[in-house]
Protein backbone atom coordinates (compact mmCIF):
# COMPACT_ATOMS: atom_id res chain seq x y z
CA UNK A 1 0.00 0.00 0.00
CA UNK A 2 1.35 3.19 -1.10
CA UNK A 3 0.96 6.79 0.41
CA UNK A 4 -0.36 7.84 -3.29
CA UNK A 5 -2.95 5.29 -3.32
CA UNK A 6 -4.04 6.12 0.64
CA UNK A 7 -4.04 9.83 -0.07
CA UNK A 8 -5.50 9.75 -3.74
CA UNK A 9 -8.30 6.97 -2.47
CA UNK A 10 -9.06 9.15 0.80
CA UNK A 11 -9.79 12.22 -1.55
CA UNK A 12 -12.00 10.24 -3.88
CA UNK A 13 -13.89 9.57 -1.05
CA UNK A 14 -14.30 12.92 -0.24
CA UNK A 15 -15.29 14.01 -3.77
CA UNK A 16 -18.09 10.85 -4.17
CA UNK A 17 -20.33 12.63 -1.41
CA UNK A 18 -19.14 15.98 -1.66
CA UNK A 19 -22.41 16.98 0.42
CA UNK A 20 -22.25 14.30 3.09
CA UNK A 21 -18.47 15.19 3.62
CA UNK A 22 -19.27 18.87 4.22
CA UNK A 23 -21.85 17.96 6.47
CA UNK A 24 -19.83 15.70 8.39
CA UNK A 25 -17.20 18.86 8.74
CA UNK A 26 -19.86 21.30 9.83
CA UNK A 27 -21.79 18.53 12.33
CA UNK A 28 -17.96 18.60 13.84
CA UNK A 29 -17.50 22.31 13.69
CA UNK A 30 -20.55 22.88 15.87
CA UNK A 31 -19.98 20.04 17.84
CA UNK A 32 -16.33 21.82 19.16
CA UNK A 33 -17.32 24.93 18.59
CA UNK A 34 -20.03 24.97 21.92
CA UNK A 35 -17.06 23.54 24.30
CA UNK A 36 -15.02 25.82 22.86
CA UNK A 37 -16.74 28.46 23.35
CA UNK A 38 -16.88 27.46 27.46
CA UNK A 39 -13.34 27.04 27.23
CA UNK A 40 -12.74 30.43 26.19
CA UNK A 41 -15.26 31.82 28.90
CA UNK A 42 -13.78 29.83 31.47
CA UNK A 43 -10.08 30.86 30.46
CA UNK A 44 -11.09 34.28 30.55
CA UNK A 45 -12.93 34.65 33.46
CA UNK A 46 -10.28 32.12 35.49
CA UNK A 47 -7.74 35.32 34.91
CA UNK A 48 -9.62 36.89 37.02
CA UNK A 49 -9.59 34.78 40.04
CA UNK A 50 -5.79 33.74 39.49
CA UNK A 51 -5.59 29.99 41.20
CA UNK A 52 -2.00 29.46 41.32
CA UNK A 53 -2.32 32.07 44.55
CA UNK A 54 -3.02 31.17 47.85
CA UNK A 55 -6.37 33.38 47.89
CA UNK A 56 -6.83 36.55 49.47
CA UNK A 57 -9.13 37.02 52.81
CA UNK A 58 -9.63 40.48 53.27
CA UNK A 59 -8.64 43.85 50.98
CA UNK A 60 -7.72 47.27 52.83
CA UNK A 61 -8.24 49.92 50.72
CA UNK A 62 -6.10 52.99 52.20
CA UNK A 63 -5.88 56.46 52.53
CA UNK A 64 -3.67 57.73 49.85
CA UNK A 65 -1.90 59.70 52.96
CA UNK A 66 -2.14 56.39 55.02
CA UNK A 67 1.23 54.32 56.53
CA UNK A 68 0.26 51.20 54.66
CA UNK A 69 2.77 49.65 56.86
CA UNK A 70 1.99 50.40 60.06
CA UNK A 71 -1.50 49.08 59.15
CA UNK A 72 0.21 46.34 57.89
CA UNK A 73 1.80 45.36 60.60
CA UNK A 74 -1.35 45.79 62.71
CA UNK A 75 -2.95 43.42 60.70
CA UNK A 76 -0.09 40.81 61.07
CA UNK A 77 -0.34 40.82 64.73
CA UNK A 78 -3.49 39.45 64.40
CA UNK A 79 -3.21 35.14 64.89
CA UNK A 80 -5.70 34.06 61.91
CA UNK A 81 -3.19 36.23 59.53
CA UNK A 82 -1.00 33.99 57.43
CA UNK A 83 0.88 36.99 55.74
CA UNK A 84 0.06 40.77 54.27
CA UNK A 85 0.98 42.42 50.99
CA UNK A 86 0.99 45.59 50.47
CA UNK A 87 -0.13 46.64 46.88
CA UNK A 88 0.82 50.23 46.09
CA UNK A 89 -0.96 52.25 43.25
CA UNK A 90 2.03 51.80 40.42
CA UNK A 91 1.93 47.58 41.56
CA UNK A 92 -1.83 48.15 40.89
CA UNK A 93 -1.44 49.74 37.64
CA UNK A 94 1.21 47.19 37.02
CA UNK A 95 -0.52 44.24 37.66
CA UNK A 96 -3.89 45.41 35.52
CA UNK A 97 -1.79 45.70 32.49
CA UNK A 98 -0.04 42.40 32.59
CA UNK A 99 -3.52 40.41 33.34
CA UNK A 100 -5.26 42.64 30.73
CA UNK A 101 -2.71 43.70 28.28
CA UNK A 102 -5.25 45.28 25.59
CA UNK A 103 -6.63 47.66 28.11
CA UNK A 104 -3.80 48.10 30.07
CA UNK A 105 -2.09 50.08 27.37
CA UNK A 106 -5.73 52.52 27.50
CA UNK A 107 -4.66 53.69 30.77
CA UNK A 108 -1.12 54.72 29.76
CA UNK A 109 -2.24 58.27 28.98
CA UNK A 110 -3.25 58.92 32.83
CA UNK A 111 -1.03 61.09 34.72
CA UNK A 112 -1.47 59.61 37.60
CA UNK A 113 -1.99 56.16 39.14
CA UNK A 114 -5.99 55.20 38.92
CA UNK A 115 -5.54 53.13 41.96
CA UNK A 116 -5.65 53.30 45.35
CA UNK A 117 -3.36 51.08 47.21
CA UNK A 118 -4.09 48.49 49.03
CA UNK A 119 -3.32 45.97 51.75
CA UNK A 120 -4.08 42.13 50.34
CA UNK A 121 -4.67 39.98 53.80
CA UNK A 122 -4.04 36.26 53.47
CA UNK A 123 -5.64 34.22 56.18
CA UNK A 124 -3.68 30.96 57.69
CA UNK A 125 -5.86 27.64 56.00
CA UNK A 126 -7.31 26.42 59.43
CA UNK A 127 -9.51 29.75 60.09
CA UNK A 128 -13.07 29.18 60.52
CA UNK A 129 -15.04 30.46 57.10
CA UNK A 130 -16.16 33.69 59.06
CA UNK A 131 -12.55 35.26 60.31
CA UNK A 132 -12.15 36.99 57.37
CA UNK A 133 -16.19 38.87 57.52
CA UNK A 134 -15.03 39.17 61.41
CA UNK A 135 -11.40 41.20 60.68
CA UNK A 136 -12.90 42.64 57.65
CA UNK A 137 -15.73 44.53 60.17
CA UNK A 138 -12.38 45.44 62.52
CA UNK A 139 -10.53 46.81 60.16
CA UNK A 140 -13.33 49.23 59.02
CA UNK A 141 -12.99 51.77 61.42
CA UNK A 142 -9.03 51.98 61.44
CA UNK A 143 -7.73 55.51 60.99
CA UNK A 144 -6.20 55.03 57.03
CA UNK A 145 -8.61 52.43 56.25
CA UNK A 146 -10.61 53.80 53.28
CA UNK A 147 -12.33 49.98 53.23
CA UNK A 148 -12.20 46.82 54.49
CA UNK A 149 -13.59 43.87 52.68
CA UNK A 150 -14.13 40.30 52.77
CA UNK A 151 -13.47 38.18 49.63
CA UNK A 152 -12.85 34.77 51.01
CA UNK A 153 -16.22 34.02 50.29
CA UNK A 154 -16.72 35.72 46.60
CA UNK A 155 -13.28 34.18 45.62
CA UNK A 156 -14.35 30.73 46.54
CA UNK A 157 -17.76 31.36 44.52
CA UNK A 158 -16.23 32.69 41.83
CA UNK A 159 -13.93 30.07 41.74
CA UNK A 160 -16.74 27.38 41.94
CA UNK A 161 -18.15 29.41 39.06
CA UNK A 162 -15.37 29.05 36.47
CA UNK A 163 -15.03 25.38 37.33
CA UNK A 164 -18.71 24.66 37.38
CA UNK A 165 -18.45 26.13 33.78
CA UNK A 166 -15.12 23.97 32.95
CA UNK A 167 -17.38 21.42 33.82
CA UNK A 168 -19.95 21.99 31.84
CA UNK A 169 -18.14 23.10 28.87
CA UNK A 170 -16.15 19.27 29.58
CA UNK A 171 -19.46 17.80 29.67
CA UNK A 172 -20.74 19.31 26.49
CA UNK A 173 -17.88 18.70 24.81
CA UNK A 174 -18.32 14.94 25.70
CA UNK A 175 -22.06 15.05 24.58
CA UNK A 176 -21.06 16.78 20.91
CA UNK A 177 -17.75 14.63 20.51
CA UNK A 178 -19.98 11.47 20.53
CA UNK A 179 -22.27 13.02 19.08
CA UNK A 180 -19.80 13.91 15.74
CA UNK A 181 -18.24 10.63 16.37
CA UNK A 182 -21.64 9.49 15.48
CA UNK A 183 -22.05 11.56 12.53
CA UNK A 184 -18.51 10.62 10.90
CA UNK A 185 -19.47 7.30 11.13
CA UNK A 186 -22.69 6.98 9.28
CA UNK A 187 -20.88 9.57 6.47
CA UNK A 188 -18.05 6.55 6.55
CA UNK A 189 -21.16 4.10 6.23
CA UNK A 190 -22.18 6.06 2.92
CA UNK A 191 -19.13 6.13 1.92
CA UNK A 192 -19.02 2.32 2.31
CA UNK A 193 -22.11 1.90 0.32
CA UNK A 194 -21.04 4.12 -2.72
CA UNK A 195 -17.52 2.45 -3.19
CA UNK A 196 -19.11 -1.14 -2.59
CA UNK A 197 -17.87 -2.21 -6.25
CA UNK A 198 -14.36 -1.24 -5.77
CA UNK A 199 -14.25 -2.99 -2.32
CA UNK A 200 -15.10 -5.90 -3.90
CA UNK A 201 -13.02 -5.64 -6.77
CA UNK A 202 -10.25 -4.80 -4.33
CA UNK A 203 -10.90 -7.95 -2.26
CA UNK A 204 -10.86 -10.48 -5.10
CA UNK A 205 -7.87 -9.01 -6.53
CA UNK A 206 -6.29 -10.02 -2.96
CA UNK A 207 -6.21 -6.77 -1.57
CA UNK A 208 -5.79 -6.78 2.26
CA UNK A 209 -8.73 -5.11 4.93
CA UNK A 210 -6.20 -2.93 5.95
CA UNK A 211 -5.34 -1.51 2.42
CA UNK A 212 -9.15 -1.41 1.93
CA UNK A 213 -9.91 0.81 4.96
CA UNK A 214 -7.23 3.10 5.25
CA UNK A 215 -8.50 5.48 2.99
CA UNK A 216 -12.05 5.39 5.22
CA UNK A 217 -9.40 5.94 8.14
CA UNK A 218 -7.44 8.64 6.25
CA UNK A 219 -10.99 10.16 5.12
CA UNK A 220 -13.12 10.40 8.57
CA UNK A 221 -9.56 12.02 10.18
CA UNK A 222 -9.07 14.69 7.70
CA UNK A 223 -13.17 15.10 8.01
CA UNK A 224 -12.64 15.67 12.14
CA UNK A 225 -9.09 17.69 11.55
CA UNK A 226 -11.20 20.09 9.29
CA UNK A 227 -14.45 20.33 11.84
CA UNK A 228 -11.61 21.02 14.46
CA UNK A 229 -9.89 23.45 12.38
CA UNK A 230 -13.24 25.37 10.96
CA UNK A 231 -14.74 25.27 14.72
CA UNK A 232 -11.08 27.08 16.05
CA UNK A 233 -12.13 29.12 13.08
CA UNK A 234 -15.46 30.00 14.11
CA UNK A 235 -13.83 30.35 17.98
CA UNK A 236 -11.41 32.99 16.88
CA UNK A 237 -13.95 35.06 14.25
CA UNK A 238 -15.88 35.16 18.00
CA UNK A 239 -13.84 36.09 20.09
CA UNK A 240 -12.53 39.08 17.30
CA UNK A 241 -16.29 40.03 17.11
CA UNK A 242 -16.84 40.23 21.04
CA UNK A 243 -13.67 42.78 20.88
CA UNK A 244 -14.39 44.54 18.13
CA UNK A 245 -17.72 45.14 19.93
CA UNK A 246 -16.66 45.81 23.39
CA UNK A 247 -13.96 48.38 21.97
CA UNK A 248 -16.86 50.34 20.49
CA UNK A 249 -19.83 49.80 23.47
CA UNK A 250 -17.41 49.00 26.43
CA UNK A 251 -19.43 47.23 28.79
CA UNK A 252 -18.25 47.15 32.33
CA UNK A 253 -17.93 43.69 33.19
CA UNK A 254 -17.78 42.00 30.16
CA UNK A 255 -14.53 44.16 28.67
CA UNK A 256 -12.71 43.43 32.16
CA UNK A 257 -12.57 39.57 31.42
CA UNK A 258 -13.08 39.53 27.61
CA UNK A 259 -9.46 39.83 26.48
CA UNK A 260 -7.58 36.75 25.81
CA UNK A 261 -8.18 34.01 23.45
CA UNK A 262 -7.50 29.96 24.00
CA UNK A 263 -3.97 29.18 24.86
CA UNK A 264 -2.01 27.32 22.48
CA UNK A 265 -1.65 23.73 23.28
CA UNK A 266 -6.04 24.29 24.11
CA UNK A 267 -6.41 26.10 20.81
CA UNK A 268 -4.23 22.67 18.98
CA UNK A 269 -6.36 20.47 20.76
CA UNK A 270 -9.43 21.34 19.11
CA UNK A 271 -8.32 19.60 15.71
CA UNK A 272 -5.82 17.03 16.85
CA UNK A 273 -9.35 15.87 19.08
CA UNK A 274 -11.59 16.26 15.99
CA UNK A 275 -8.77 14.36 14.06
CA UNK A 276 -9.20 11.65 16.82
CA UNK A 277 -12.91 11.53 16.82
CA UNK A 278 -13.35 11.23 12.87
CA UNK A 279 -10.78 8.21 12.83
CA UNK A 280 -13.04 6.88 16.26
CA UNK A 281 -16.20 7.41 13.60
CA UNK A 282 -13.96 5.75 11.60
CA UNK A 283 -13.01 2.35 13.34
CA UNK A 284 -17.08 2.29 15.02
CA UNK A 285 -18.66 2.01 11.33
CA UNK A 286 -15.88 -0.10 10.01
CA UNK A 287 -15.73 -2.49 13.19
CA UNK A 288 -17.41 -5.22 11.22
CA UNK A 289 -16.24 -6.90 7.73
CA UNK A 290 -17.32 -4.16 4.73
CA UNK A 291 -19.96 -5.91 2.61
CA UNK A 292 -18.75 -5.99 -0.54
CA UNK B 1 -3.73 -27.31 -9.29
CA UNK B 2 -7.38 -28.13 -8.21
CA UNK B 3 -8.04 -30.84 -5.72
CA UNK B 4 -11.44 -31.05 -4.41
CA UNK B 5 -12.07 -34.06 -2.56
CA UNK B 6 -15.72 -35.09 -1.02
CA UNK B 7 -16.57 -31.28 -1.34
CA UNK B 8 -20.21 -30.53 0.52
CA UNK B 9 -21.76 -27.08 0.85
CA UNK B 10 -25.25 -26.46 2.85
CA UNK B 11 -27.25 -22.96 3.51
CA UNK B 12 -29.29 -24.46 6.43
CA UNK B 13 -30.07 -28.04 7.09
CA UNK B 14 -32.31 -28.18 3.98
CA UNK B 15 -30.31 -26.69 1.16
CA UNK B 16 -27.26 -28.92 -0.05
CA UNK B 17 -25.88 -26.56 -2.49
CA UNK B 18 -22.90 -28.94 -2.99
CA UNK B 19 -23.24 -32.58 -2.39
CA UNK B 20 -20.01 -35.07 -2.25
CA UNK B 21 -18.16 -33.35 -5.12
CA UNK B 22 -14.67 -34.64 -5.95
CA UNK B 23 -12.57 -33.94 -8.98
CA UNK B 24 -9.36 -32.81 -9.87
CA UNK B 25 -8.27 -29.96 -12.62
CA UNK B 26 -4.34 -30.72 -13.73
CA UNK B 27 -1.55 -27.23 -14.31
CA UNK B 28 -2.03 -25.49 -17.57
CA UNK B 29 -5.96 -27.24 -17.96
CA UNK B 30 -8.84 -25.58 -19.72
CA UNK B 31 -12.15 -26.85 -17.57
CA UNK B 32 -15.57 -25.83 -18.28
CA UNK B 33 -18.29 -26.41 -15.41
CA UNK B 34 -21.54 -26.40 -16.76
CA UNK B 35 -25.24 -27.18 -15.33
CA UNK B 36 -28.54 -25.55 -15.34
CA UNK B 37 -29.24 -22.35 -13.64
CA UNK B 38 -29.07 -22.82 -9.68
CA UNK B 39 -26.77 -25.99 -9.84
CA UNK B 40 -24.32 -25.25 -7.80
CA UNK B 41 -22.12 -23.49 -10.16
CA UNK B 42 -21.48 -20.17 -8.76
CA UNK B 43 -21.35 -22.13 -5.36
CA UNK B 44 -18.45 -23.80 -6.06
CA UNK B 45 -16.51 -21.22 -7.62
CA UNK B 46 -16.92 -19.59 -4.58
CA UNK B 47 -15.34 -22.27 -2.27
CA UNK B 48 -12.44 -22.56 -4.99
CA UNK B 49 -12.09 -18.47 -4.58
CA UNK B 50 -12.62 -18.43 -0.49
CA UNK B 51 -15.14 -16.67 -0.88
CA UNK B 52 -17.56 -19.22 1.17
CA UNK B 53 -15.99 -22.02 3.32
CA UNK B 54 -17.33 -25.55 2.86
CA UNK B 55 -19.33 -27.34 5.06
CA UNK B 56 -17.02 -30.29 4.87
CA UNK B 57 -14.91 -31.91 2.56
CA UNK B 58 -11.25 -30.72 1.58
CA UNK B 59 -10.37 -28.17 -1.02
CA UNK B 60 -6.87 -27.45 -2.36
CA UNK B 61 -5.83 -25.00 -4.85
CA UNK B 62 -2.42 -24.16 -6.34
CA UNK B 63 -1.28 -26.47 -2.90
CA UNK B 64 -3.48 -24.46 -0.60
CA UNK B 65 -6.12 -26.20 1.52
CA UNK B 66 -8.71 -23.54 1.05
CA UNK B 67 -10.44 -24.83 4.29
CA UNK B 68 -8.12 -24.44 7.02
CA UNK B 69 -6.61 -21.54 5.07
CA UNK B 70 -6.22 -18.08 7.62
CA UNK B 71 -8.23 -15.23 7.22
CA UNK B 72 -5.14 -12.90 7.11
CA UNK B 73 -3.97 -15.58 4.31
CA UNK B 74 -7.05 -14.83 2.26
CA UNK B 75 -5.69 -11.76 -0.19
CA UNK B 76 -2.42 -13.10 -0.33
CA UNK B 77 -4.03 -16.38 -2.12
CA UNK B 78 -5.97 -14.19 -4.00
CA UNK B 79 -3.41 -12.81 -5.67
CA UNK B 80 -2.34 -16.05 -7.21
CA UNK B 81 -5.92 -16.50 -8.55
CA UNK B 82 -7.73 -14.16 -11.67
CA UNK B 83 -11.80 -13.97 -11.03
CA UNK B 84 -13.85 -13.00 -14.31
CA UNK B 85 -17.77 -12.31 -13.54
CA UNK B 86 -20.47 -12.04 -15.90
CA UNK B 87 -21.64 -8.45 -14.29
CA UNK B 88 -17.48 -7.26 -15.46
CA UNK B 89 -16.99 -6.07 -12.47
CA UNK B 90 -15.22 -2.16 -13.33
CA UNK B 91 -14.84 0.67 -11.72
CA UNK B 92 -16.94 3.16 -13.56
CA UNK B 93 -15.19 6.64 -12.60
CA UNK B 94 -11.85 4.97 -13.73
CA UNK B 95 -10.68 4.33 -16.86
CA UNK B 96 -9.76 1.23 -18.52
CA UNK B 97 -6.01 1.80 -17.79
CA UNK B 98 -6.93 3.23 -14.31
CA UNK B 99 -8.74 0.34 -13.24
CA UNK B 100 -6.29 -1.80 -13.95
CA UNK B 101 -3.12 -0.01 -12.41
CA UNK B 102 -5.31 1.28 -9.20
CA UNK B 103 -5.88 -2.87 -7.95
CA UNK B 104 -2.18 -2.85 -7.84
CA UNK B 105 -1.55 0.00 -6.41
CA UNK B 106 -3.84 -0.95 -3.40
CA UNK B 107 -0.91 -4.37 -3.95
CA UNK B 108 1.25 -1.71 -3.21
CA UNK B 109 3.38 -2.04 -6.80
CA UNK B 110 5.73 0.75 -7.46
CA UNK B 111 4.23 2.83 -10.48
CA UNK B 112 6.43 1.32 -12.91
CA UNK B 113 5.51 -1.81 -12.37
CA UNK B 114 1.95 -1.06 -12.23
CA UNK B 115 1.76 0.52 -15.74
CA UNK B 116 3.94 -1.71 -17.66
CA UNK B 117 1.54 -4.65 -16.20
CA UNK B 118 -1.56 -2.80 -16.77
CA UNK B 119 -0.42 -2.12 -20.04
CA UNK B 120 0.77 -5.55 -21.24
CA UNK B 121 -2.33 -6.84 -19.87
CA UNK B 122 -4.63 -4.83 -22.40
CA UNK B 123 -2.17 -5.47 -24.79
CA UNK B 124 -3.21 -8.97 -24.47
CA UNK B 125 -7.00 -8.62 -24.94
CA UNK B 126 -6.30 -6.52 -27.55
CA UNK B 127 -7.66 -3.01 -26.08
CA UNK B 128 -4.65 -1.18 -25.59
CA UNK B 129 -6.24 1.62 -27.79
CA UNK B 130 -8.89 2.09 -26.11
CA UNK B 131 -6.54 2.28 -22.38
CA UNK B 132 -7.97 5.96 -21.90
CA UNK B 133 -12.06 5.06 -22.26
CA UNK B 134 -14.18 5.16 -19.15
CA UNK B 135 -15.80 1.41 -19.00
CA UNK B 136 -19.30 3.57 -20.08
CA UNK B 137 -17.86 4.35 -23.19
CA UNK B 138 -16.96 0.64 -24.12
CA UNK B 139 -19.23 -2.24 -25.66
CA UNK B 140 -20.26 -4.96 -23.84
CA UNK B 141 -17.42 -7.23 -25.23
CA UNK B 142 -14.83 -4.63 -24.50
CA UNK B 143 -15.60 -4.33 -21.41
CA UNK B 144 -15.90 -7.65 -20.32
CA UNK B 145 -12.05 -7.88 -22.15
CA UNK B 146 -11.80 -5.15 -19.74
CA UNK B 147 -12.69 -7.42 -17.37
CA UNK B 148 -10.66 -10.63 -18.42
CA UNK B 149 -7.65 -7.81 -18.46
CA UNK B 150 -8.26 -6.83 -14.46
CA UNK B 151 -8.11 -10.78 -13.97
CA UNK B 152 -4.98 -11.26 -15.86
CA UNK B 153 -3.49 -8.10 -14.76
CA UNK B 154 -1.26 -9.85 -11.66
CA UNK B 155 -0.59 -12.99 -14.22
CA UNK B 156 -2.20 -15.57 -12.18
CA UNK B 157 -1.58 -19.44 -12.03
CA UNK B 158 -5.50 -19.79 -12.42
CA UNK B 159 -8.29 -18.07 -13.79
CA UNK B 160 -11.35 -18.59 -12.39
CA UNK B 161 -14.71 -17.37 -14.93
CA UNK B 162 -18.31 -17.13 -13.64
CA UNK B 163 -20.77 -17.06 -16.54
CA UNK B 164 -17.99 -14.45 -18.42
CA UNK B 165 -20.34 -14.27 -21.62
CA UNK B 166 -23.86 -14.39 -19.90
CA UNK B 167 -24.43 -10.96 -21.06
CA UNK B 168 -22.42 -11.02 -24.79
CA UNK B 169 -23.92 -12.04 -28.13
CA UNK B 170 -22.43 -15.29 -29.46
CA UNK B 171 -19.95 -13.38 -31.76
CA UNK B 172 -18.99 -11.79 -28.75
CA UNK B 173 -18.82 -14.86 -26.30
CA UNK B 174 -16.71 -17.12 -28.82
CA UNK B 175 -14.42 -13.85 -29.05
CA UNK B 176 -13.70 -14.02 -25.01
CA UNK B 177 -13.83 -18.04 -25.06
CA UNK B 178 -10.63 -17.07 -27.69
CA UNK B 179 -9.31 -14.62 -25.55
CA UNK B 180 -9.14 -17.60 -22.32
CA UNK B 181 -8.07 -20.27 -24.87
CA UNK B 182 -4.93 -17.86 -25.33
CA UNK B 183 -4.41 -17.03 -22.22
CA UNK B 184 -4.16 -20.73 -21.22
CA UNK B 185 -1.77 -21.83 -23.99
CA UNK B 186 0.11 -19.21 -22.00
CA UNK B 187 0.27 -21.54 -18.86
CA UNK B 188 -2.33 -20.47 -16.92
CA UNK B 189 -4.98 -22.75 -15.89
CA UNK B 190 -8.25 -21.81 -16.79
CA UNK B 191 -11.40 -23.19 -14.93
CA UNK B 192 -15.29 -21.43 -16.65
CA UNK B 193 -18.43 -21.76 -15.51
CA UNK B 194 -21.22 -21.49 -18.20
CA UNK B 195 -24.29 -22.91 -18.80
CA UNK B 196 -23.39 -22.14 -23.10
CA UNK B 197 -23.57 -25.52 -24.59
CA UNK B 198 -22.78 -25.01 -27.94
CA UNK B 199 -20.07 -22.72 -26.61
CA UNK B 200 -18.55 -25.52 -24.58
CA UNK B 201 -18.90 -27.45 -27.61
CA UNK B 202 -17.18 -25.91 -30.19
CA UNK B 203 -14.22 -25.58 -27.70
CA UNK B 204 -13.59 -28.88 -27.37
CA UNK B 205 -12.19 -28.81 -23.64
CA UNK B 206 -12.86 -31.04 -21.03
CA UNK B 207 -16.80 -30.83 -19.33
CA UNK B 208 -17.82 -30.95 -15.74
CA UNK B 209 -21.37 -30.94 -15.10
CA UNK B 210 -23.15 -30.18 -11.76
CA UNK B 211 -26.67 -30.79 -11.57
CA UNK B 212 -28.72 -30.69 -7.94
CA UNK B 213 -25.14 -30.37 -6.04
CA UNK B 214 -23.59 -33.52 -7.85
CA UNK B 215 -21.37 -33.48 -10.15
CA UNK B 216 -20.31 -36.03 -13.15
CA UNK B 217 -17.55 -35.67 -15.87
CA UNK B 218 -19.06 -35.27 -19.82
CA UNK B 219 -17.56 -36.52 -22.41
CA UNK B 220 -18.67 -33.81 -24.90
CA UNK B 221 -16.88 -35.24 -28.33
CA UNK B 222 -18.68 -38.59 -27.76
CA UNK B 223 -21.79 -36.78 -27.04
CA UNK B 224 -21.47 -35.08 -30.55
CA UNK B 225 -20.89 -37.68 -32.25
CA UNK B 226 -23.61 -39.63 -31.03
CA UNK B 227 -25.75 -36.97 -31.94
CA UNK B 228 -24.30 -36.28 -35.42
CA UNK B 229 -24.20 -40.52 -35.81
CA UNK B 230 -26.69 -41.79 -33.75
CA UNK B 231 -26.35 -45.55 -34.63
CA UNK B 232 -22.78 -45.79 -34.02
CA UNK B 233 -21.82 -47.76 -31.10
CA UNK B 234 -21.66 -46.55 -27.52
Amino acid sequence: MNSRYLFGEAWAIARSGPRHTAMAVLLIALAFYVPGLFALLARNLSRMSDPAQDPVGVVLTLDPSADARAIAAKVAQDRRVARVTIVGSEAALERFRRAYPDLGAALQELHEAPFPPTIEVHLRPAVPALAARDLAASAQSWPGVDSAESEEAFARKFRDGVRLLRGAGFFLGGLLAFAAVLSVASAVRLALDLHRDEIDIMRRMGATEAAIRAPFWLHASFEGLAGGALSLLLLYATYRAAIHLLSREPHPVLSLFWVGFLDLPTALALPAVGAIAGFVGSLLSLSKRPKS
Amino acid sequence: MIQVFRLCKDYGPFRHAISDVSFNVERGEFVFLTGPSGAGKSTLLKLLFREELPTSGQVLVNGRNIGVLPDSQVPYFRRTLGVVFQDFKLIGRKTIFENLSFVQSVLGLPRGEQKRRAYQALKRVGLQHRMNSYPSELSGGEQQRSAVALAIVNEPVLLLADEPTGNLDPVLSEEIMKLFAEINIRGTTVFVATHDIDLIRRMGKRVLTIEKGMLRERDMARESLAREAPFLPG
